[in-house]
């Protein structure tokens, strides 16, 4: 077996739900990191193609399925460990929620403690928000609006993406940037979901 | 038979999990063997159970073939496509399919919809269990009277939480453990093995007697994931029988000119022209002509009606155009083209009709799979999966996802979803609540499930009530509750107070389901009628073992009859006939009785038999040797 972060000396990848040496589920409370449940060390750069290989690799390990015939605790285990894959795989697959658990727990601010957005964009929100009030449904102003927020979106996605690329120390005040960054993030999607509509 | 596998070390009957396809009109059991799944056969024919319940004068249930043959002379008694309202309310029931029932559908005041025959009612779960331990009663005794009471049973991929739920409590009456509801398109590729794909997208195309379906299925490395369903609830074999139903009526009126509107209303008319059109359609999937014909000496009625393959097709054109514009919607749904799609597989009676296969195989650019018996497909794939939980594969993981968003009433009934669909299950999402009052000791919860905006354009599964909240400020309270939906996609809630760990109780009442009391009440009811259950089995049992002994009687009567004495030869002659007639009756001292006198009349054929054997084997061989 290739040498691979994470994995066991068996070749398998190593995750708090099974213990890798009896193959048994093992409970985990429930702030486990979900880097951590995919035998990844936390990381902004995520490989999505490894990813959706751990993803079926430790399925094949929890899922209710290969514990139908055992005991009801152990198929309630396999049924709360699976979900907790299936969330943790979520979590890190989406780079807007991976950018949110990194800063939160590297103990940046959550989205309550800071709710604005960067001074530079909230110009251009203005103009957006008058063109998605007086536009009518299906017009070419919203149509090339859909352009300019998905550009939008892929550089606030890329700036988020070097923010955290190496991650910043716990408490960097950087975290404070990446989490403006993320609220304007939820700003251009719900804005481009208005746009398509 | 070689079903009842022992295991060596305990000397236990391994235990048998088999795979059901309920059906919204044909149910079909199917079982793992020697590495491969198989339809449950009796008597060489699959044990395929009709999904038909007919209520007799004295309440009692017969369920199955004798079921759907009372159906033209009693169509007020007997009650078809019963999954159409599984896990339903009358709300939700085409109006169309309403007025057509000739029996009086209510509700209950929950909404759950119920069907009333000679003054009882019943719920659809309970109409499905029937139908289930038929077909339980049927593959067990395929299997020699093994014991059968574990499954996995598969349901349309679009069903909602309320449908799988009811499906499961159906399984529950008919005393059967559900180990897994598969949806029925991943089931299809299970049973062509797509799962050793190393990634592709599947489209399975299902036209049924009733129903038609489309999934667009994508596999990687052995996990299946649903992308997409269509399809049309009323379009399947049933409306292209119509079709050639009409051709026939126009003879008929051409015939007997004034007068025909009579005949033409009459049962035996439409079985008549039923069965003409099924044969006619039948023999159409393999000649370029059938003939319709109709006779009917009591009308005076005797038609015949040439239809060739081509003015077939251009009947059901429009029918086959309606299906490929439903696997469009499907496509666009998944963000797909149709060349995209690697593998397409074909599922129900009707995809054996030329026209079907040649349009589907021209609209994907690919030659569909048609290897398996397309009534099979969908048993076979349950099989399988019934396979993996027996932990015979870990190469098989059907990864789902749920067809519909999850979630909660908000105060000012917008629906706010907690699980958005497409998650992979099983998954759990907790949100924090809090009350907003002072000493507010229970909090009110809507579950909806769907993807609008507004609470009542979503289905309601259920309300609960959070109770046992310590008295505190308004605000103060951290009510954590975790919404869990396993891998069948069926949800279960749990809550707790987080500030003093008390765990609040919930009282779950289901919008479209049954409540744990209901399934109670209706598992003690139906002990009630276990011996009659008992008996039904039994009489099928014995109509499997005469079938068999008839087959070996009659085989080796030929061979050896100069040699019988007459008296024995009349005897075993009459005992025959007897059990001919006893395998069409119901009645369990009838066919015990002619099973009883068969297996007696045919011991001097067996001695004579032996003595043959015995005779061979020793011929030529001194008495030392034998």
């Amino acid at each position: 077996m290739e040498d691979r972060p994470g994995a066991s000396p068996a070749g398998r990848f190593l995750t708090p739900l099974v213990d890798d040496a009896s193959g048994a589920l093992r409970p985990v409370p429930e702030d486990v990191s979900p880097f951590a449940i995919l035998g990844l060390a936390p990381s902004m750069e995520v490989d999505a193609k490894d990813l959706g290989k751990r993803l079926r690799a430790i399925t094949r390990r929890v899922h209710p399925d290969f514990y139908a015939t055992a005991g009801e605790e152990e198929r309630a285990l396999a049924e709360r460990n699976n979900a907790a894959l299936n969330e943790a795989y979520e979590t890190i697959a989406d780079p807007a929620r991976r950018a949110d658990h990194l800063v939160r727990s590297l103990g940046g601010p959550t989205e309550k403690d800071l709710g604005d957005m960067p001074q530079a964009f909230l110009m251009e929100v203005m103009e957006w928000n008058e063109v998605l009030e007086e536009a009518v449904p299906g017009s070419p102003d919203l149509a090339s609006l859909a352009t300019e927020l998905e550009q939008q979106r892929e550089q606030t996605l890329a700036r988020i993406q070097a923010a955290l690329t190496p991650l910043p120390p716990a408490g960097d005040s950087a975290l404070a940037e990446v989490r403006r960054a993320l609220n304007a993030l939820r700003y251009l999607e719900r804005a481009l979901s208005r746009a398509r509509a | 038979m070689g079903y009842i596998e022992l295991d060596v070390l305990d000397n236990q009957p391994k235990r048998i999990v088999i795979g059901i396809d309920l059906g919204t009109t044909n149910s079909l059991p199917a079982i793992w063997t020697d590495g491969r799944p198989e339809v449950l056969e009796l008597e060489g024919e699959p044990a395929l159970v009709p999904s038909v319940v007919h209520v007799k004068d004295d309440g009692t249930a017969i369920v199955g073939r004798s079921a759907r043959a009372r159906s033209l002379d009693d169509p007020a008694h007997t009650i078809h496509s019963v999954k159409r309202f599984m896990g339903r309310s009358l709300s939700d029931v085409d109006a169309a399919d309403l007025a057509r029932l000739p029996y009086t559908v209510s509700e209950t005041e929950r909404g759950l919809v119920q069907i009333e025959v000679r003054g009882k009612t019943f719920t659809p779960q309970e109409l499905s269990a029937l139908v289930l331990r038929e077909v339980v009663a049927q593959a067990s005794a395929a299997m020699g009277g093994a014991d059968v009471f574990s499954a996995v049973i598969t349901v349309p991929a679009y069903f909602d939480d309320a449908q799988r739920q009811a499906t499961r409590d159906a399984a529950r009456l008919a005393g059967l453990e559900v180990l897994r509801i598969v949806n029925e398109p991943t089931a299809a590729s299970l049973a062509y093995g797509l799962e050793q794909r190393k990634e592709g997208t599947v489209a399975v195309y299902d036209l049924g007697g009733g129903t038609f379906d489309v999934s667009i299925l994508s596999i990687e490395e052995g996990v299946f994931q649903v992308l997409s369903t269509n399809g049309d609830t009323h379009l399947g074999g049933d409306d292209v029988d119509a079709l050639l139903m009409d051709l026939v009526a126009e003879e008929v009126r051409t015939a007997l000119e004034g007068g025909a509107d009579a005949v033409l209303a009459g049962p035996a008319y439409r079985q008549g022209a039923r069965l003409a059109a099924e044969k006619a359609k039948i023999a159409l999937s393999k000649d370029p002509e059938a003939d319709l014909h109709l006779s009917l000496p009591e009308h005076g009625v005797h038609v015949r009606r040439r239809v060739t393959r081509e003015e077939f097709d251009a009947l059901i054109l429009p029918l086959v155009e309606r299906t490929l514009r439903s696997c469009a919607a499907a496509l666009g749904d998944a963000n797909l083209s149709a060349s995209d799609v690697d593998e397409v597989v074909l599922v129900g009676g009707s995809t054996r009709i030329p026209l079907v296969r040649a349009r589907v195989a021209e609209y994907f650019g690919r030659t569909p799979h048609t290897e398996l018996d397309p009534d099979q497909v969908v048993a076979l794939g349950a099989a399988a999966q019934a396979e993996v939980l027996m932990g015979g594969s870990r190469d098989i993981l059907l990864m789902d996802v749920t067809p519909l968003s999850l979630g909660l009433e908000t105060v000012g009934g917008a629906a706010e979803m907690l699980i958005q669909r497409n998650s992979r299950i099983p998954c759990s999402v907790t949100e924090g609540f809090t009350t907003y009052a002072d000493n507010q000791t229970g909090i009110d919860f809507h579950v909806l499930q769907g993807e609008r905006e507004l609470a009542t354009h979503n289905r309601s599964l259920g309300r609960f009530k959070l109770t046992g909240i310590p008295p505190m400020p308004a605000g103060m309270a951290r009510v954590g509750v975790k919404f869990h939906l396993d891998a069948d996609g069926i949800l279960t809630v749990t809550a707790k107070e987080e500030s003093t760990g008390t765990t609040a109780s919930i009282e779950v009442r289901p919008s479209h389901g049954l409540t744990e009391g209901e399934v109670e009440a209706m598992l003690e009811e139906s002990f009630a009628n276990a011996r009659a259950d008992f008996e039904a089995r039994r009489v099928v049992e014995l109509i499997a073992e005469i079938g068999t002994m008839l087959r070996h009687s009659e085989a080796n009567l030929e061979v050896a009859k100069e040699r019988l004495d007459a008296e024995s030869f009349e005897d075993l002659t009459e005992a025959i006939a007897a059990a001919k007639e006893a395998q069409s009756s119901t009645d369990l001292e009838e066919v015990q009785a002619a099973r009883d006198v068969l297996d007696r009349a045919t011991m001097p054929l067996a001695t004579v038999l032996m003595d043959d054997v015995v005779k061979n084997a020793v011929a030529g061989k001194r008495l030392g040797e034998v």
